[in-house]
């Protein structure tokens, strides 16, 4: 006898689909390809809703949900893209340019760069708020890699993908709020940390935060496609 | 909102912050994750609210209805 499966319909942009009970909102748009904007969401690690572009409206609720943790409800409504949401979302971008300092023609992610497509795509011309041009630091020490907090978003993706899929957990987050850093072993360099120097975390890096320092100039793109593909791979052993 | 609110506080402020600061506040209340983030621009938002004439006279006429602002930026840009 085969095992049923919970099915739930729901309606997603005026498209009916069915999912799993169990699957996030932003699963079951994107099996059924309607794309949902996430900076935070990588395949293959855990969600932690953070950097909040993926929220979507649900009908019949005030709050706004993050499609990448909310899970889906029979007979739910979800809208992904309705005006109030785009504006959200570009105040949201707006916040993260001005909040460090992403200047994108000296940038090595320059044409690779996940903050900078979000941008093009949600229309995003200007920055209307004030840039706060935060003095900070590049570690540059370890052998192989550069870590240049000027550019980083603060997604975590580089501390999920070392503690879940690595193992090793170098990356942390030090501080809160604006004075939030990610910070190798306990606040020491990165060269002198416990790393075990797999790259993980520089492929996985939506911007140009981490980066290889053989690469030069703006030759820079990174793939981030392999961890749904370990994870299967780790599953079938 | 810092940053706008002492603009508008000193007299240096434009309308577009005033729309800024609306926008901000609205994406900050609608899109936190926790309660505090929630509620957080509730005070500012009461106060554009309640007091929109007061905010107004800051930005158009540089003066302080309350006579709290110390309003030196804006009269060094007119001196």
């Amino acid at each position: 006898m085969s095992v049923e499966t919970d099915v739930k319909t729901l309606v997603i942009d005026e498209q009916e689909v069915s999912a799993r009970a169990g699957q996030t909102i932003l699963e079951v748009a994107r099996e059924n390809e309607i794309n949902i904007p996430t900076l935070c969401h990588l395949d293959g690690l855990s969600d932690v809703g953070a950097c909040r572009l993926c929220l979507v409206e649900i009908k019949g609720s005030n709050k706004l949900l993050p499609a990448c943790v909310a899970t889906v409800q029979e007979g739910m409504e979800v809208s992904t893209n309705t005006e109030r949401l785009q504006k959200h979302r570009r105040t949201i971008l707006e916040l993260l340019f001005a909040e460090r300092n992403h200047i994108c023609s000296v940038c090595v992610s320059n044409g690779h760069c996940e903050l900078q497509t979000l941008g093009q795509e949600q229309g995003l011309t200007h920055i209307r708020l004030p840039y706060r041009n935060p003095e900070l630091s590049v570690d540059a020490s370890h052998e192989r890699f550069t870590l240049d907090h000027n550019r980083c978003i603060l997604c975590t993706r580089c501390v999920r993908v070392c503690s879940e899929i690595e193992g090793a957990h170098i990356w942390d987050v030090m501080g809160r709020g604006i004075n939030s850093l990610i910070i190798s072993d306990l606040h020491q360099d990165w060269g002198g940390s416990a790393c075990t120097r797999c790259g993980k975390c520089v492929q996985v890096c939506p911007t140009g935060a981490l980066f290889d320092k053989s690469k030069i100039g703006s030759d820079h793109p990174k793939y981030p496609d392999f961890l749904p593909y370990l994870n299967l791979m780790r599953e079938a052993q | 909102m810092h940053t706008l609110l002492t603009r508008i506080c000193n007299g240096t402020g434009t309308m577009d912050d005033l729309a800024l600061l609306e926008d901000l506040c609205s994406t900050v209340k609608e899109t936190s994750l926790c309660g505090l983030g929630q509620t957080a621009p509730n005070p500012v938002l009461s106060t554009l609210k309640y007091f929109r004439n007061e905010y107004l006279e800051h930005i158009v006429n540089k003066r302080c209805p309350a006579g709290v602002c110390n309003m030196e930026a804006a009269l060094e840009v007119v001196a």
